[in-house]
């Protein structure tokens, strides 16, 4: 399959405020301003609650700003229905997320198969992709099994095999190893920049553990909704 | 079940599956007993009506309310072409003695024995003895126009679960009375016996027997004027036509016409009426059945819904995911859906199932007429298939408010 090209993503005077004039208001996002050029490594790091998850969300099109704009490209794409937005999110997104969120009535192969399923892959091409991808993460052997089956660091192994099953060009990490050992840690990060590294993929990673952010070249620093940092390395 | 819809979580919560399930097929099973029993017996009874020997009946309101039976019967026939028979039938419970034993409560029929034969149907003629031997075939000489001063031949034919019941056989003597005092009973002689026909909603006549009309009436008060409440009573007076006319339903309502002309201030029907009114009000009881099903149905189907949220809410996070990972909204539509009806489809075939075998234990195990009732029933597919068909079609509509719920869901609160 020929892999999604890597949009460049911009936010423009990006909000986000949950239950706006509630009396639960919270702003997440207080304005802000973001480019990532195609296939750069972006950490986001920054204390619990300050909005890195909800950038990550709004990146990914999974949320739509409350003001402001996102755009791939230079097509706002943030504020698209979420029919539009689902679909480009099958497509062109691929998701790791802390806890997995393997579907636990699924085997490996099952969950790694069903964004391809979403997207009509025949089934020919999506067993055999999905094969690859189960023994590029180092799977092999193990397509049969179900999520309680596998270990923490197996399944973020299937995880990242379904995050690449549609050939994302842009790939969202949020603390992808928070549950993992060190071991397992290491392993996944190594696993993580290979495949990131043979589809020239973005990937934006959100964490607050200074070995996961090593792995990115750019760092940006989030505080109270707003970006208060952004180094990147020579 | 598809693993990729719902379908494959409701696989790790069977209990609530089975529970669906069974609540469907309860709700179900109610009205496959209650419509194939209904449809049997009717079905049973318009049966009996296309078998019937006459194909007109006069009837009055009121008790024994045709008065001058014996000259309405030859009139009948005198004048209205096309009729063969017309049977005056006069029904009344009476006491029976026998020698030794009595009293005994006993349905008793009096008609004119050469009218009455030829108006029994194929069933019934053949449990009667043929020409009945009741002395004078017409009732003439008794009755004697209007006078009952005739000779009376007071022979009597019993039924034979009387016959063995009461010991007494054909050339015994047999007393009857109007009520439980010998005194007052006339001695009869038994000449014959006859067959009781199967019987479902009408009088079970098991203990019967038949006699003379006029016999009756004197017996009984309803005989000669003036002292009689109604002269020469009778209950109804069923009347026969020829062949051809029988099978033209238009050609029978002409004599239906002509027979109501004689007798404006009685009912007169045709049983061709009689059966368009039955299936009429057949009709009207399956509907009725089925509105009456459809409050089970409904609680069967409200449980549908809730065991469908309950696994929405328990997949808030799968369907977050789902959703986040960009899944189509329909998908998770199709795969609740496909729960629904699964659910709602095994439910049907349960309720099929179990109210099928309902009848048939009641048919075997239960008594009287509640046995008969089942042992008639009739599993129509049609009505069947469409109660299935409506099942799913309700299924979609409980499918449809968890459907709703997971589309609601948010997905960046179910990743939380």
């Amino acid at each position: 399959m020929i892999p999604s090209p890597a949009p460049t993503i911009a936010l423009e005077a990006a909000t986000r405020t949950y239950d706006p004039g509630g009396p639960d208001q919270v702003r997440a996002l207080r304005g802000v301003d973001l480019t990532i050029p195609p296939g750069e490594v972006l950490s986001v790091e920054g204390p619990s609650g300050c909005g890195k998850t909800t950038l990550l969300n709004l990146i990914g099109l999974i949320d739509r700003p409350t003001s402001g704009e996102v755009r791939w490209d230079g097509v706002p794409v943030g504020s698209r229905g979420e029919r539009d937005r689902a679909r480009l999110r099958l497509e062109r997104v691929g998701f790791i997320f802390q806890r997995f969120y393997l579907l636990p009535t699924l085997t490996a192969r099952e969950n790694v198969e069903l964004p391809m399923r979403a997207a009509r892959v025949p089934p020919t091409e999506r067993n055999r992709r999905a094969s690859g991808l189960l023994e590029e993460v180092g799977l092999s052997g193990r397509e049969r099994a179900y999520p309680h089956q596998l270990s923490g660091g197996e399944e973020q192994r299937v995880a990242i095999a379904r995050a690449l099953a549609n050939s994302p060009g842009l790939l969202l990490a949020d603390e992808p190893t928070g549950e993992l050992d060190t071991a397992s840690t290491d392993a996944i990060l190594d696993l993580l920049q290979r495949v990131r590294q043979s589809r020239s993929a973005t990937l934006v990673l959100v964490t607050h553990n200074p070995v996961v952010s090593r792995i990115a070249r750019r760092h940006l620093t989030m505080r109270d909704g707003a970006i208060v940092g952004d180094v990147t390395e020579a | 079940m598809t693993p990729w819809g719902l379908g494959g979580a409701l696989r790790h919560s069977r209990l609530q599956a089975i529970l669906a399930v069974a609540a469907i097929g309860a709700a179900v099973a109610l009205p496959v007993v209650l419509v194939s029993v209904g449809g049997g017996v009717s079905a049973h009874e318009l049966a009996n009506l296309e078998n019937a020997g006459y194909q007109i009946v006069i009837s009055a309101s009121g008790i024994h309310g045709i008065e001058n039976a014996h000259a309405l019967a030859h009139r009948i026939l005198s004048t209205v072409a096309s009729t063969t028979a017309a049977s005056p039938v006069l029904s009344i419970a009476i006491d029976a003695f026998t020698a030794t034993g009595g009293p005994t409560p006993i349905l008793a029929e009096g008609v004119i024995p050469d009218q009455f034969t030829p108006t029994l149907g194929p069933t019934e003629d053949g449990l009667f003895p043929n020409p009945l031997p009741l002395g004078d075939p017409t009732d003439d000489l008794h009755f004697d126009n209007g006078t009952y001063v005739g000779p009376a031949t007071y022979d009597v034919l019993i039924s034979t679960p009387y016959e063995s019941a009461s010991g007494v056989k054909v050339g015994d003597r047999l007393w009857l009375g109007p009520v439980a005092n010998r005194s007052q009973a006339i001695a009869y002689n038994v000449t014959g016996t006859f067959g009781v026909p199967p019987s479902l909603l009408g009088p079970t006549g098991a203990f019967a027997i038949v006699l003379p009309l006029s016999d009756l009436q004197v017996m009984t008060g309803y005989g000669p004027a003036p002292s009689a409440v109604i002269p020469d009573a009778a209950d109804t007076i069923e009347v026969s036509v020829t062949g051809s006319v029988a099978t033209n339903p238009s050609a029978l309502n002409a004599v239906r016409a002509q027979v109501q002309a004689l007798v404006p201030f009685y009912g007169v029907s045709s049983l061709t009426q009689e059966a368009q009114q039955l299936q009429s009000a057949s009709s009207v009881l399956t509907g009725f059945y089925l509105a009456l099903s459809s409050v089970g149905i409904s609680v069967g189907l409200l449980f549908l819904a809730l065991v469908l949220l309950r696994r929405v809410e328990a997949d808030r996070r799968s369907i977050g995911v789902r959703r986040a990972l960009g899944l189509p909204g329909r998908s998770i539509a199709a795969g609740i859906l496909l729960d629904g009806i699964v659910l709602a489809a095994l439910g049907a075939i349960v309720g099929l199932v179990a109210g099928y075998l309902l009848v048939e234990s009641i048919a075997t195990w239960a008594k009287g007429t509640v046995k008969e009732a089942a042992s008639l029933a009739v599993f129509s597919p049609p009505v069947l298939a469409a109660l299935v068909v409506g099942i799913l079609l309700l299924s979609l509509l409980a499918s449809g408010v968890a459907t709703r719920s997971a589309l609601k869901i948010d997905i960046t609160e179910a990743l939380r």
